[in-house]
């Protein structure tokens, strides 16, 4: 008799890249999460490159784009709406 | 002259959806260009092209994919460098799993529970930043992509009109060098050598 499939570490592994993406199917991230769970090691290396991914992601998003730029780009908006209105 | 279909409302509807993508289109274009004036010409220019082409885009559907695909054709077709400058990262350097081996051989794992958190709330945007400017054209413009946009894979592969393979492939080896990059940046800057430092017994 066949007991539930569940991953190995090796096979969480390969999929770790697609897990932290989300972009494995809704079964594969079950059987991914339901690993992590049990196993310290792959926890740790998943928890790590989620933190660095996460990390990466916050520290970059905080530009803003410049005043004048952003004033400019508005102006150039609001002058094709007047020139559509005056056609 | 604006065609008589761009009136009023029409530019009205660009507005609220263009402008809330303005920070992301800026720093996106920093990355891709690498060079503040070009970054701001790029956003400039495509949001002209974004607005004398806004009767081809079909309401409803993704604005940031259509808008961003936009943005990384005018970078393609005028502002990318012929020649490639900065340094350039070794593909055959960066195994996976980096920064984690790494950070467990400078014993960062005995010392804390989340290393990689420790780590990166030391290094500051701009260094971050240089790390993704560091990687090849290719690698660069997905990590860019996902990074400061959150787009899916799919989205990523629209906005470039390549396979989601290509996509999904460059970007797990462009965060490969990512980490490279940015435990170079790491080491360099000491913050390395700060978190770790020998014990009288180790040294």
């Amino acid at each position: 008799m066949h007991g539930p499939h569940r991953l190995t570490c090796e096979e969480v592994f390969v999929r770790l890249d697609d897990f932290l993406d989300r972009e494995l199917s809704a079964e594969e991230i079950r059987l991914v999460e339901e690993h992590i769970e049990t196993c310290a090691a792959c926890a740790s290396e998943h928890r790590f490159e989620r933190q660095v991914v996460d990390s990466v992601r916050a520290k970059l998003q905080r530009i803003e784009i410049p005043a004048a730029l952003r004033a400019g780009i508005l102006a150039r908006l609001a002058s094709a709406g007047e020139e559509g209105q005056a056609s | 002259m604006i065609p008589t279909e761009l009136v009023g409302m029409a530019a009205t509807d660009l507005d609220s959806l263009l402008l809330p993508l303005l920070n992301g289109a800026f720093g996106t274009a920093m990355h891709l260009t690498r060079n503040r004036a070009d970054a701001e010409d790029l956003v400039q220019e495509s949001a002209l092209l974004a607005c004398r082409g806004f009767k081809t885009f079909e309401q409803g559907t993704n604005f940031k994919a259509w808008f961003f695909r936009i943005l990384t054709n005018c970078f393609y077709s005028k502002y990318r460098k012929k020649k490639r400058e900065g340094t350039q990262l070794e593909l055959e350097d960066s195994p996976e799993l980096y920064m984690y081996c790494q950070t467990a051989a400078a014993g960062l794992h005995a010392r804390t529970e989340d290393p990689a958190a420790v780590v990166m709330a030391k290094m500051d945007s701009e260094q971050v930043g240089g790390a993704i400017d560091a990687l090849p054209e290719e690698y660069r413009v997905v990590a860019t992509l996902y990074f400061l946009q959150d787009f899916s894979y799919q989205e990523i592969a629209e906005v470039l009109d390549v396979p989601v393979g290509t996509v999904r492939s460059r970007l797990h080896r462009g965060r490969r060098m990512l980490q490279k990059a940015l435990w170079s940046v790491a080491v360099e800057r000491g913050i390395i050598g700060e978190l770790s430092p020998q014990t009288e017994d180790e040294a």
